[in-house]
């Protein structure tokens, strides 16, 4: 069986998931047709050094991204989500799926701490690699995976 | 039964600490191998501890290696809990002397396979 | 989304003509789970996607819907205590009462992804090395024995009840999965088989597996089964079922042997008692670690 680094990273956003959020396969489907611009976005990003050197990154509207926190926090649906819950949670999220791509990597090296917030600090000479858009609950979430210069 | 959670990560934390505490455990809890010693030192007796990898100040190896060296803490499971999942680390994780190694992400179900395993939970038959 | 209970009734109706396996009502969220991929290939929901089934009357949705019915979720070594059961019990006795193990043929019957079979492999290659083994892992679902075949898992599977040291030793990351070493991979033969139907080929069997399949059929079905798998035992075989599971008023042809925290069946037709100067315990020899549960056998050596 030789699956696509699409179709690997796919099955690692599926496990991470339905192990860490919606306890099955289901909730978390690909994105199908036009992808729309993600209004009051939230990203999350880990970057990777020693060895292979880019970004993975997890965007999401601002509300999806507190109701992620909220699942993974096992929190109510209207239970409040402070900024402290919504970066741990959420960087937490990014820390498990960015480390599952990197052991898809032939070189070996480390990730370093996940960091949220609403928008992507530039790096120069970032070279965007594979993308995968995915449909939580219907919601749109966007891997982006960058390798840099 | 009492248990140590040790991430930095204190979303990790909680999603551990929740599951060991449906184990019915009781549940202790550091965000790094330096704070871990010193609950340990400061009196703490735990069963069972699950550490994080990657930390700051003091990392997961560091610590299962700490707490091996030291024959008074021989009644201690240790299980790594980490992203961590390439074969020379689970290898140096074993060797420095975890006892068990659950990867990341894992479902609540695997972790009470590891500690039925380990003998720390009872067996359910499970239809 | 959610199923309808006319839905339900028709999959259970399927599932139970053609595999015998009950689903009754309560099992609607395992039905929704299971039946979730199909859909999802589809683009629809499950609801949708079952009475679209039954509307087109194609014989492959069908087949399709069993399949995906039929397999148990599994862990590998699920439950120590039948792996235990062949270190400390199965295999002292077969090098007690034969002398010594030539070779072993084992049946992991409803063996579903495989996990089991590997995990009984692994177990042999630990305590008789070299020694040739043969594993017969059979299921009715031919998307699951395809799992099997090409011994790959995921990261949330091989979590599933293996000891790290085993996955370290037995299995090789691939990319996002795992894959069973060769070693392991080769004694194992994966082949489809209903346990409805006559016993498979490969007969007589030192050891059976049938865990946590029982619990599907009803009494009679139980009975029947137990006794083709009986046919295909050695006499001097072991039984091993899952741990809530008895042949206990099912069928009484079949000894009971507590092993630890479980227990392992033997034919009830086999010669009882062990000769009284068993090679195996010498005078003044210690016994075998775990080897009290053997009742006939004279404690020499004065231990317990």
């Amino acid at each position: 069986m030789n699956d696509t680094a699409v179709d690997q990273m796919y099955a690692i956003a599926e496990q991470v998931f339905s192990a860490m959020i919606d306890g099955d396969v289901g909730p978390l489907q690909p994105w199908m047709g036009d992808v729309p611009a993600i209004v009051d976005p939230i990203v999350g990003w880990v970057d990777a050094h020693g060895g292979w050197t880019g970004r993975a990154a997890l965007t999401t509207s601002r509300p999806v991204a507190y109701d992620l926190t909220r699942a993974l926090l096992r929190m109510d649906a209207h239970e409040e989500v402070v900024m402290e819950d919504l970066v741990d949670a959420y960087g937490e999220l990014v820390n498990v799926v960015g480390g599952n791509f990197k052991a898809l990597l032939p070189a070996s090296g480390t990730l370093g701490l996940p960091m949220v917030a609403d928008t992507l600090p530039e790096v120069v000479g970032a070279v965007p690699m594979e993308g995968l858009n995915l449909a939580w609950r219907g919601h749109l979430i966007i891997v982006s995976i960058w390798m840099f210069g | 039964m009492k248990a140590l959670v040790i991430d930095d990560s204190r979303t990790m934390r909680r999603i551990v600490g929740s599951l060991l505490e449906a184990l019915g455990f009781e549940v202790h809890q550091a965000g790094d191998g330096q704070e871990a010693l010193d609950l340990l030192d400061d009196g703490l007796e735990v069963d069972l501890a699950c550490i994080d990898w990657n930390m700051p100040v003091m990392d997961g190896l560091e610590f299962v290696t700490r707490v091996r060296a030291n024959p008074d803490r021989r009644q201690i499971t240790l299980m790594m809990v980490t992203t961590e999942s390439e074969t020379g680390q689970i290898v140096r994780a074993l060797a420095a002397g975890a006892h068990e190694y659950l990867i990341k992400p894992f479902t609540p179900d695997s972790i009470r396979d590891k500690l039925e395993m380990l003998g720390l939970v009872g067996s359910e038959e499970l239809v | 989304m959610t199923l309808t209970t006319d839905s339900f009734d028709f999959v259970a109706d399927l599932v139970r003509r053609r595999s015998a396996i009950q689903l009754e009502r309560g099992k609607e969220y395992l039905v929704e789970s299971r039946l979730a991929p199909l859909a999802r290939e589809a683009g629809i929901g499950v609801d949708e996607y079952v009475r679209r089934v039954r509307a087109a009357r194609r014989e492959a949705d069908y087949e399709e819907v069993v399949e995906a019915l039929t397999t148990n979720e599994t862990s590998w070594f699920r439950d120590a205590a039948p792996f235990d059961a062949l270190r400390t019990h199965v295999l002292p006795a077969f090098a007690r009462e034969r002398g010594r193990i030539d070779r072993l043929r084992l049946w992991s019957a409803a063996c579903s992804t495989g996990q089991e079979a590997y995990s009984i492999v692994m177990t042999l290659t630990d305590v008789l090395p070299g020694t040739p083994v043969e594993v017969l892992a059979t299921d009715l679902s031919t998307q699951v024995l395809e799992r099997g075949r090409a011994g790959r898992y995921s990261q949330l599977e091989v979590n599933r009840g293996l000891p790290a040291a085993m996955l370290v030793r037995h299995l090789q990351r691939v990319g996002a999965e795992w894959r069973v070493s060769d070693a392991i991979q080769r004694p194992v033969t994966f082949a489809r088989h209903n346990l409805l139907d006559a016993a498979p080929a490969g007969a007589p069997f030192d050891v059976i597996f049938l865990r946590n399949v029982l619990i599907y059929f009803d009494l009679a079905t139980k009975r029947a089964i137990l006794e083709r798998v009986r046919r295909v035992l050695r006499p001097d075989g072991f039984l091993i079922l899952g741990a809530a599971e008895s042949t206990l008023g099912v069928d009484d042809a079949w000894d009971r042997i507590p092993v630890a925290r479980g227990s392992v069946y033997r034919p009830a037709s086999r010669v009882a008692a062990p000769p009284q100067t068993a090679p195996f315990v010498a005078a003044g020899a210690a016994p075998l670690s775990g080897t009290s549960a053997f009742p006939n056998i004279p404690h020499q050596g004065g231990h317990r």
